[in-house]
């Protein structure tokens, strides 16, 4: 039964502490005199910890359906909030080490960012329709301001003025889907629109609502057709809100179309199929073919890419095609090594994304493959952090990307979608061509600038925290994917 | 009594002309106003099935939807105004230094 | 089973690694940026007030996590040793680590009197010598940085010897070989250490080649790696069947293989010598006491399955007698003084594989503990001496030292009577059971103890060769660098003492029964280890009664005549190089082919390079014209010309224009929809 508006709050720490964070800085800027102090850092720093702290602290158990069934408190719900609140923790770190950010008001930015955690939060954790619709756009809104946070610069503006556009027309076409799934089905709840579709009532119209739906998750996971928006976002907007975009909106992107099909397409007894009517929709297939096409898309076009934080995009609809495998038979093992893919993820992607902003901040904003040239040389430590991330980020043992995509890969195979296989297989190859291109360029190219970058100890350490877990979960890992493996347990109510 | 189909073919002729008006347009402003277009159309989805079931649901769905595209057109239009002044224009056209 | 205080078992790797977290700290961003050349003019001079201050809290983390590892260890031995002996075997599993199907192997750590031996050697070795290098580089700039890989070593072996299956063992195996490898480069500026770095490093790949195999072997044979587990089966396998003897040779063959790269036995022993281009306590620590005899450690872990397979340990023997003749040699002429030390090692490590070979797996754990202390101390002495020279190797230029260095003198003549194996020192009783052992086992020889005596002669003598050209005679020192020197400070020569009362003192725990068995002296060493090898094989025990065969006299005998030919070595050493001091150069003029071919080394190095380097580098160049220049790189790059116009084309795609993208996400939405009506329409 789901629980009142009063006896959830306990259940909504997380959610509370950064909204009160949010409305912190909201004051602070109002009153300070100095919007470029750090002080907004640090006080979003602290709130997202404490949503972290927090969203460990009360136990999910079997779950709990809360605020009259708008949202859910589950141990996959606490998975993603700790997963992206981490993913800020970092970003908020990767901010205030970028110059790019300097003398620039920090209040809005932080103020956008943790919005788009709450956005993400409540994502996660979607039971109802109406929630899901406000949630998702409580994601894009702040995401479209940090796109185009440098107003000044025209590649910024031009990359949030797309991202608005396509943005807006993906989630018109998902809730144009979710007007004929509350008319046929007279619910909001995603639950019961699960059991009249078990029921059978009007199929084939709900089933063309529920792919519409599909559109605005794709578009948030950056799924081909769906991505288009993603690199031109990328590569304008600032480098530590790309990394940001990079992890945390996709990983709840993820975590809404994991619980929307699971609520609803899953069959309750999993021995014999996966998936609920698969006689009139070839569910496996559909989305069989749209991982190979993402991730076939994305490593092909990433080849020819000399901007590596456009390179990092194109790279990153790759993995969400990696990601997808786990999708296509909606089955426990695979939607665990969904989650676990998403933690590796996280680390080696946001590494990435550091020592990009590091390189640039020593090249006065280069973002090119060749202002990577002798950085094995010129910054030895931040380079050979790179080459793990890189490495992980391709797949290669004993990094954690390996063992990452062998539980990809390992339920497609279980299950028979040889082809899916093969293709992913090939697609490696592919991806190995254009990080091995950096990693040649760090180690073997004659940098144009021989003075060596100092790395200064805040972003050292951090590399180290990404570094550490890249390395130790290619080796032991364990207990990460037993926590994934626990999440997957969800409530329907 | 006006048929539910006609609500809902109302609805369908909103949201293509949006959407062909999001495709085919070349000012960022008609776009903006496109995708106005097709969330109306859904409104119009959401009011008229809300008022076929007798559920209350459906018009608060509506309003939320408005709420949501009235911050969506607040976010566009500072942006098109940023963008004006960078660039002196709001043709779409011209907003190509981000490709390939 | 016994537990308590053997709980904290795993306090003794993990201390180690605790130093390496907390100096690796200090090293990246205390160190790493006082080392850079001046990024920013303000912090160089900033750089160098707490320069001094993190020296300090390195030069305690360092030593004080290994020698807190020490104590933990011991503590556990103690109480291990409270249990019978046949209870004397503690498993700790700490987590399951890999878990893929019928294969599991979990982070569990075994303490029985073996890995106990091997733990306490490592971790009481590596802590004085972690001392003596706190001396040592205190003038080296990247101090933090040694001592980071220093304890990754410690800690790298520490897993390698407690480890209780062969996986984790092979960890352990592959990261002292990294440390290996960073600290014989640890000066990389330098072309030769770079080069000697490599050279450890493709020499050991082949052998571990060959342990990986083993162990795929292992898995498939026994289904699993666990040691408990494997050596439990062995016999029963071997009974039914299954595990043939042919099977149990290869085996133990490709293991051999691996020991043979990891302690540089023949033919792998090249890269030893060179290795020599990193720090000396490096060569003490790694080179000489503890790494390099991991490979004996892995054969008597083995036993059980060596003793399965007779072939092998005749291989083993031979090679290992092969190696300790052959390289003890090489040392006559050597002028290095630690290039001597090396093939000493190596020819003592051939002593270790010898008793190994011919069953006597606790006379060759026992050498290894008295080698650990007695070479470990002549590599530091040896230090000692370069540092008082400032730098100088060349023996050539030393003599005289004996009053300068008076305490360095002293240890190392001790660690040579010991190595000389003169009876009452370490090296006598250890030295001499491989002998007798190699004369009177049932797989020994009377040739093997022929040639295994004739290298103790040898030993003897270039051993006192290297302390009468460097401590007695008249200065053949520049006299720039005869200004300088000095005895080395208390933290080099207190662990040179340390070490040169275990190297006198250090064989009393092994006293062979024929000598003490007459004053009620059991033998210790043999006493603790005696289970281990009884329950891995009953047939060791029966190995060990074949020699009680021999009579008391012959063993006595053989002795003398041993120690005889040790003292005709030394003589000769002395009528060389003290006496007749020009007769050496006129034997070089004399013999000049002789002395060449031994000279170079036997010319080992230059066959393997026009053997196998260039052979290798001229077949890889041939396969490289006409297999990969023109058909793999066709293949691949006709691949990649697919793949790079395949993405040019679909980047096309993405115009710029946001009226597009919105086309291409409508164009998915309508493909969705009408692949789902299309379903509907069919059915």
């Amino acid at each position: 039964m789901s629980l009142g508006n009063l006896a959830s709050v306990g259940y909504f720490l997380p959610e509370l502490t950064v909204t009160a964070t949010i409305l912190l800085l909201i004051l602070m800027h109002v009153v300070t005199k100095s919007p470029r102090s750090n002080a907004f850092g640090f006080l979003s720093l602290v709130g997202v910890g404490a949503a972290i702290l927090l969203s460990g602290i009360v136990p999910a158990g079997a779950g709990k359906s809360i605020f009259e069934g708008m949202a859910a408190y589950d141990g996959f719900a606490v998975f993603f909030k700790v997963l992206t609140a981490l993913a800020t923790l970092v970003v908020i770190f990767m901010t205030m080490d970028s110059r790019e950010m300097d003398g620039r008001s920090q209040a809005e930015y932080y103020i956008f960012l943790l919005s788009t955690l709450l956005g993400m939060f409540l994502l996660s954790s979607a039971t109802d329709i109406v929630m899901l619709y406000l949630s998702l756009e409580l994601v894009s809104i702040p995401s479209y301001l940090l796109a185009g946070y440098f107003k000044g610069r025209e590649r910024s503006t031009e990359a949030a003025m797309k991202y608005v556009v396509f943005g807006a027309t993906a989630s018109g076409v998902m809730i144009y889907g979710f007007s004929f799934l509350f008319g046929l089905t007279g619910t909001t709840q995603i639950a019961e629109i699960g059991r009249s579709l078990a029921a059978g009532k009007a199929t084939l119209p709900m089933l063309l609502a529920s792919v519409m739906v599909a559109v605005g998750f794709g578009y948030k996971i950056a799924a081909v057709p769906f991505h288009m928006w993603s690199p031109d976002v990328y590569e304008g907007a600032p480098t530590p809100a790309t990394a940001f975009f990079s992890v945390g909106p996709k990983a709840a992107g993820f975590a809404v179309l994991v619980r929307f099909y699971y609520t609803v397409f899953a069959a309750p007894d999993p021995g014999s199929a996966l998936w609920r009517l698969t006689s009139a929709v070839d569910w496996p297939l559909l989305f069989a073919a749209l991982s190979a096409v993402t991730m076939t898309v994305g490593n092909l076009v990433a080849v020819k890419q000399d901007n590596v934080k456009r390179l990092l995009a194109y790279s990153s609809i790759a993995h969400a095609g990696y990601m997808l495998m786990g999708f296509v038979l909606l089955s426990p093992a695979g939607l665990k090594a969904i989650l676990f893919y998403l933690v590796v993820y996280l680390f080696m992607n946001l590494g990435a994304f550091y020592v990009v902003i590091l390189v640039s901040n020593a090249t006065n904003g280069g973002e090119d493959i060749s202002d990577f040239a002798g950085l094995g040389s010129r910054a030895p430590f931040a380079a050979v952090s790179l080459a793990v991330f890189l490495f992980a980020l391709t797949g290669i043992p004993p990094f954690s990307g390996f063992i990452g995509k062998v539980y990809l890969f390992a339920e497609v195979i279980n299950r028979g979608v040889y082809w899916l296989v093969v293709v992913a297989g090939l697609n490696s190859v592919v991806a190995l061509y254009y990080y091995a291109r950096i990693v040649r360029s760090m180690f073997l190219d004659e940098p144009t600038d021989t003075a060596a970058i100092a790395v200064p100890g805040v972003p050292r350490a951090m590399l180290l925290l990404m570094v550490a877990p890249t390395l130790i979960l290619g080796v032991y890992w364990e207990p990460v994917a037993r926590i994934a493996s626990d999440s997957i347990r969800m409530i329907a109510f | 009594m006006v048929e539910p189909s006609a609500y809902l073919l109302l609805s369908a002729i909103l949201f293509c002309i949006g959407v062909v008006g999001v495709v085919m347009r070349r000012n960022v402003l008609i776009i903006l106003m496109s995708v106005e277009l097709m969330l109306n159309g859904v409104n119009v989805a959401f009011v008229a099935a809300g008022s076929y079931l007798g559920d209350v649901a459906g018009g608060i769905f509506a309003f939320m939807v408005m709420t949501v595209a009235a911050a969506e057109a607040a976010v566009g239009l500072a942006l098109l105004i940023a963008l004006y002044r960078l660039k002196e224009t709001i043709d779409v056209t011209e907003l190509r230094i981000l490709k390939w | 089973m016994v537990s308590g205080i053997l709980d904290g078992l795993w306090l003794v790797p993990a201390l180690p690694l605790l130093g390496v977290v907390l100096n690796g700290i200090l090293a990246l961003f205390v160190e790493r940026p006082l080392l850079l050349p001046a990024a920013g003019p303000p912090s160089a001079a900033a750089g160098h007030g707490h320069g001094a201050s993190y020296r300090t809290l390195v030069a305690f983390i360092a030593p004080g996590v290994v020698g807190a590892a020490f104590v933990v260890a011991l503590l556990c031995v103690l109480s291990l040793a409270a249990a019978p002996p046949e209870g004397r075997i503690f498993v700790q599993v700490l987590f399951p680590w890999i878990q893929a199907g019928a294969f599991t192997a979990p982070v569990a750590f075994q303490l029985d009197p073996l890995s106990s031996v091997m733990a306490l050697v490592v971790t009481g070795v590596g802590f004085l010598i972690h001392v003596y290098s706190v001396g040592y580089m205190s003038h080296e700039r990247a101090f933090a940085r040694y001592f980071v890989y220093l304890n990754l070593f410690m800690f790298a072996m520490l897993i390698l010897v407690l480890a209780d299956n062969y996986l984790l063992m092979f960890v352990g195996w592959e990261g002292v070989g990294l440390c290996s490898y960073l600290l014989i480069g640890f000066w990389y500026e330098k072309q030769s250490a770079a080069d000697a770095g490599k050279k450890a490093f493709v020499v050991n790949r082949v052998g571990d080649f060959g342990f990986l195999l083993a162990m795929f072997l292992i898995f498939w044979t026994f289904g699993s790696v666990s040691y408990t587990e494997v050596f439990a089966k062995a016999p029963l396998l071997s009974g039914d069947g299954t595990l043939t003897t042919g099977l149990a040779t290869a085996i133990t063959l490709l293991m051999f293989l691996g020991a043979a790269g990891k302690s540089a036995q023949i033919p792998l022993y090249v890269w030893l010598p060179d290795a020599m281009e990193g720090p000396t306590p490096v060569s003490a620590l790694i080179h000489a006491a503890t790494m390099v005899t991991a490979g004996v450690y892995m054969i008597a872990r083995s036993s059980a399955l060596f003793l399965l397979a007779p072939d092998t340990m005749m291989v083993v023997a031979v090679i290992g007698a092969a190696t300790a003749i052959f390289s003890a040699t090489i040392g006559i002429c050597q002028t290095d003084i630690k290039r001597v030390l090396a093939y000493s090692t190596v020819s003592q490590l051939g002593y270790m594989f010898l008793a190994c070979g011919v069953g006597a797996f606790t006379a060759g754990i026992f050498h290894l503990t008295t080698h650990a202390f007695f070479k470990a101390l002549l590599f530091l002495g040896s230090g000692s001496v370069i540092h008082a020279l400032s730098g100088e190797q060349d023996m050539r230029k030393m003599g005289g030292l004996k009053k300068r260095v008076p305490v360095t003198f002293l240890t190392m003549f001790a660690a040579t009577l010991a190595i000389a194996g003169i009876p009452g020192f370490s090296g006598f009783f250890s030295k001499d059971e491989i002998l007798w052992k190699s004369f009177s086992s049932s797989m020994g020889s009377p040739v093997l103890w022929v040639v295994a005596a004739a290298a103790a002669g040898i030993t003897a003598f270039y051993m006192f060769r290297l302390v009468f050209l460097t401590f007695f005679g008249t200065s053949r020192m520049d006299p720039e660098v005869e200004k300088h020197v000095h005895e080395s400070p208390w933290t080099m020569t207190l662990p040179l003492s340390i070490l040169a009362v275990l190297s006198v003192i250090g064989g009393f725990l092994g006293i062979p029964a024929v000598l003490g068995g007459a004053f009620g002296v059991p033998n210790l060493f043999e006493g603790w280890l005696e289970p281990v090898f009884r329950r891995a094989a009953p047939a060791a025990a029966h190995a060990a009664e074949e020699a009680a065969h021999h009579s008391a006299a012959l063993e006595i005998g053989l002795m003398a005549l041993s120690v005889g030919i040790a003292l005709f070595g030394i003589g000769l050493a002395y009528f060389l190089y003290r006496a007749r001091t020009e007769k050496p150069d006129e034997i070089a003029r004399k013999w000049p082919t002789v002395y060449g071919v031994v000279f170079h080394k036997y010319y080992i190095d230059e066959f393997y390079e026009w053997a196998v380097v260039r052979r290798v580098v001229r077949g890889a160049d041939w396969l490289w014209q006409m297999f990969d220049a023109r058909f793999i790189d066709g293949i691949v790059d006709g691949a990649a010309d697919i793949v790079r116009s395949a993405g040019d084309r679909i980047r096309r795609l993405q115009g710029g224009i946001v009226g597009g993208y919105a086309f291409s996400l409508l164009a998915g939405a309508v493909l969705l929809v009408g692949y789902i009506l299309y379903r509907s329409i069919v059915q």
